[in-house]
């Protein structure tokens, strides 16, 4: 049954299942922020850099990486985006203005077609989306096209750029 | 939105507590050109701001939250200051903290923010991205000051509103009540507390959106990583990588500068105890850092046995160790960091609270102070929980008394007293006994805001015989130190304008912080800027605290120092006579352009470029 078959792989390529099987095999080879909470001390440069970068001028709040302190600063987690296999928030947003850049492998946004809904904040689990709080409009990590501000700026070394999970790498 | 081309916000928030009324205080733009941020801002709106012989504890009374033009940047280290006429000495005030509290001035859209007159009902101040407004108060009253900061980010419901409040101390008066800057951060010393209390503002919170901008961003970038580098190959930067502040505890002991039972003795056995050593095995955990800083001094820990567990707590900081610790011989790490977390929670200065609970001890040994059924003897860690509890709130007749500081409660008890109260100008002693020091005894005789240790410090090269100017310092010599110190005043009051943390400055050079200042904002400055300007900083201070009132005759060294010789350590058997005094401040005043009562002659006042002139402030009402 040659021609079933054909047809059932056929179908079965359009569904978004085999899709992200797809891509999580390609995301493999790409490198993603990984982060290593036991060397943060929650100095905030990555955050300043990342606000650099993406509106040219300092602030922390207004950045695509967070730094969650608990215990009264005992222990700082630095929460990045992972430009997931399956971004919920690409797949949520109503105007395709959420794609994968094929060069980095990041979920970037085009401000350009950006209708500032919320969708993609309110279905990112990570809450890695930042509304703008007087436009609403939507701002996420782009890897900076490839050379990580934050990772560059962080002089702990809390973050790293690099291939797959630190833990398939055999690091803590 | 896009960001401005300079690092500073071009304003100042002004907010009337009498009349719940804001406006921007847009300075004219010879101020800053003369005064640039932060101390010197401070140190100008101080003169022309406050009333003469205003009550500071009155509406009169202007409390300044204030960032410097690289505050909020990536520069390395920065801080924010707080400026007001302190109650403790009826002076300037200038107190500085680190932490995430400072550059939310700036994101909020300000280079500072200018409160003054009382609120009839407790308050916060709320500035967000709507803009700024008071909220009601009433239920943080007698909350601690970081339980405040918790309700306060509970109640709008973001964790990452910046806070700066005041404990019951602030509350009720006490005059070394703090302002608590964030988590491990305070405003300490001096009393600014006390005048944030008295202003009936509990709390300021902030969540700001606007940017921090740069003039030319690759020059500041590139000028960024030199500081950096300078900071990595600072040997006394790497040390506070390591051990923070507390490792200058068995430093101070070794050379005879740490304080041991009321400034008796200026060694100490419990310093091993108490020391990075001591602290690493009892207390430490994890590095916490300030807003920006690649040092991260802050070891924190967690007290997790024994007698007060279980609690959280910072770096028990070399000021709060020697102060709580060494000065009341308390030697278990985990008792001084109960005291510390205490006096964070109340609102207290950990340092003269450490000075009003050993000058306590002491008068109780001697039976000249009410002892309110408390046994008050040095090593009572009980004692001395108990009495922070009761100053913090004004409690009976002991409580109250030392609510007022050392030399208040001196005077009320009698000469008996005053001969063991430890302060200049009303300002309690910081933990570096300068007997073995004269530098450091004149620079605590001269400091722009009483015994302070921050605003020159001869004592890291008289202890350690280091070079300054090419030649070794000679501890015990008198000759030269008015000009070592003069120099040290000025730089440190310079960068005190960017505002720089003292442990960066260890690291970055005066022609590294040229370069960030000058590609954030613009300016085209040159190392000896800062010099300058610290100089003419320090004349306006000075005649703001002359016109308060301030005696020169005050300008002199508490009694123990100048009369009981040093019983232990590298300089046993030396004190600071009343002649040495005398050649010292002689010589200051001589190097300093001043005459010989002490006032900056108006030759010295013209070459510094102080504007003596108060200047009309525009104010935009919103």
């Amino acid at each position: 049954m040659p021609v079933l078959i054909a047809i059932l792989k056929k179908t079965a390529k359009n569904l978004s299942h085999w899709e992200t099987v797809d891509s999580m095999e390609k995301s493999r080879l790409k490198k993603r922020i990984n982060t290593f909470f036991d060397r943060c001390t929650g100095c905030s440069l990555c955050r300043a850099a990342c606000s650099l970068h993406m509106f040219g001028g300092f602030n922390p709040n207004k950045a695509m990486i967070r730094v969650e302190s608990r215990w009264e600063n005992l222990v700082h987690l630095p929460v990045v985006c992972r430009h997931c296999d399956n971004p919920l928030c690409l797949r949520v947003c109503p105007v395709s203005a959420i794609t994968r850049d094929e060069r980095t492998g990041a979920v970037v946004i085009d401000r350009e077609k950006c209708i500032a809904c919320g969708l993609c904040s309110r279905f990112c689990p990570l809450e890695m989306i930042h509304a703008d709080p007087e436009t609403g409009a939507a701002y996420k990590c782009d890897l900076c096209g490839g050379d990580p501000a934050c990772v560059q700026m962080c002089p702990y070394g809390a973050l790293e750029y690099a291939t797959g999970d630190p833990a398939e790498k055999g690091e803590s | 939105m896009t960001a401005t081309n300079t690092s500073t916000m071009g304003r100042l928030l002004r907010v009337d507590l009498s009349s719940s009324t804001f406006s921007e205080l847009l300075l004219p733009s010879e101020i800053p050109a003369a005064y640039l941020g932060g101390k010197g801002i401070g140190a100008k709106l101080l003169w022309d701001l406050v009333p003469e012989g205003a009550d500071p504890l009155g509406p009169d009374n202007v409390l300044m939250f204030l960032a410097g033009p690289l505050t909020a940047t990536t520069a390395p280290a920065m801080r924010a200051c707080v400026v007001t006429k302190s109650p403790l000495t009826h002076t300037f005030l200038d107190s500085y903290f680190g932490g995430y509290f400072g550059p939310e001035i700036k994101y909020a859209g300000y280079d500072g923010i200018v409160l003054s007159g009382r609120s009839p009902e407790p308050v916060y101040l709320l500035i967000d991205h709507r803009g700024p407004s008071l909220q009601p108060a009433g239920e943080l009253c007698g909350s601690g000051a970081l339980e405040s900061a918790k309700q306060i980010k509970a109640r709008h419901n973001d964790p990452d509103i910046k806070v700066a409040s005041i404990g019951p101390a602030g509350e009720n008066g006490v005059l070394y009540a703090l302002i608590c800057c964030e988590t491990n951060r305070q405003a300490g010393r001096g009393g600014a507390g006390a005048v944030m209390g008295a202003k009936n503002l509990k709390a300021i919170a902030l969540k700001g959106n606007q940017l921090v901008g740069l003039s030319d961003r690759k020059a500041f970038l590139r000028a960024v990583s030199t500081a950096n580098r300078e900071i990595s190959e600072s040997e006394d930067c790497r040390v506070l990588m390591g051990a923070g502040t507390a490792s200058a505890v068995e430093f101070a002991n070794a050379t005879g500068l740490i304080p041991a039972r009321n400034f008796m003795d200026g060694t100490s056995k419990l310093a091993a105890k108490l020391g990075d050593h001591g602290q690493k095995q009892k207390l430490w955990l994890s590095r916490a850092a300030c807003f920006g800083c690649p040092i991260g001094c802050s070891q924190m820990g967690a007290v997790r046995t024994g007698k007060y567990k279980s609690f959280i707590t910072d770096i028990v900081e070399y000021e709060t160790a020697a102060m709580l610790g060494t000065n009341l011989e308390i030697g278990d790490p985990r008792a001084v960091a109960h005291l510390n977390k205490l006096c964070d929670e109340l609102g207290i200065d950990t340092i003269s609270a450490g000075a009003c609970l050993s000058f306590a001890f002491e008068a109780a040994e001697k039976g000249i102070i009410p002892t309110d059924g408390l046994t008050l003897s040095f090593g009572n860690a009980d004692a001395a929980a108990a009495l922070i509890e009761r100053i913090a709130r004004q409690e009976g007749e002991l409580g109250a008394l030392l609510a007022m500081g050392v030399k208040r409660a001196a005077g009320r008890i009698g000469p008996d007293a005053e001969a063991i109260a430890l302060h200049v100008k009303g300002l309690e002693m910081p933990a570096w006994g300068p007997r073995g020091t004269p530098g450091m005894g004149l620079a605590y005789m001269t400091a722009d805001r009483g015994a302070c240790h921050q605003r020159g410090f001869p004592a890291g090269h008289e202890a350690t015989g280091s070079e300054w100017n090419g030649k070794p310092v000679e501890a015990l010599a008198l000759e030269g130190k008015a000009a070592m110190l003069m120099s040290m005043q000025d730089y440190l009051a310079g960068t005190d304008c960017l505002v720089k943390c003292d442990f960066g400055a260890m690291g970055v050079s005066a022609d590294t912080y040229a370069r960030m200042l000058n590609a954030a904002t613009g300016l085209n400055v040159e190392a000896s800027f800062f010099d300058r300007l610290g100089e003419r900083v320090w004349n306006t201070t000075r005649l703001f605290n002359l016109r308060e009132g301030m005696r020169t005759a005050d300008e002199k060294l508490p009694r123990r120092f100048v009369k009981e010789p040093l019983p232990s350590g590298p300089h046993k058997g030396h004190r600071i006579t009343e002649a040495d005094m005398k050649y010292l401040l002689q010589d200051y005043y001589a190097v300093r352009g001043w005459d010989e009562t002490g006032r900056p002659t108006p030759e010295t006042l013209a070459r510094t470029g102080v504007l003596t002139e108060p200047y009309v402030m525009l104010t935009d009402d919103y």
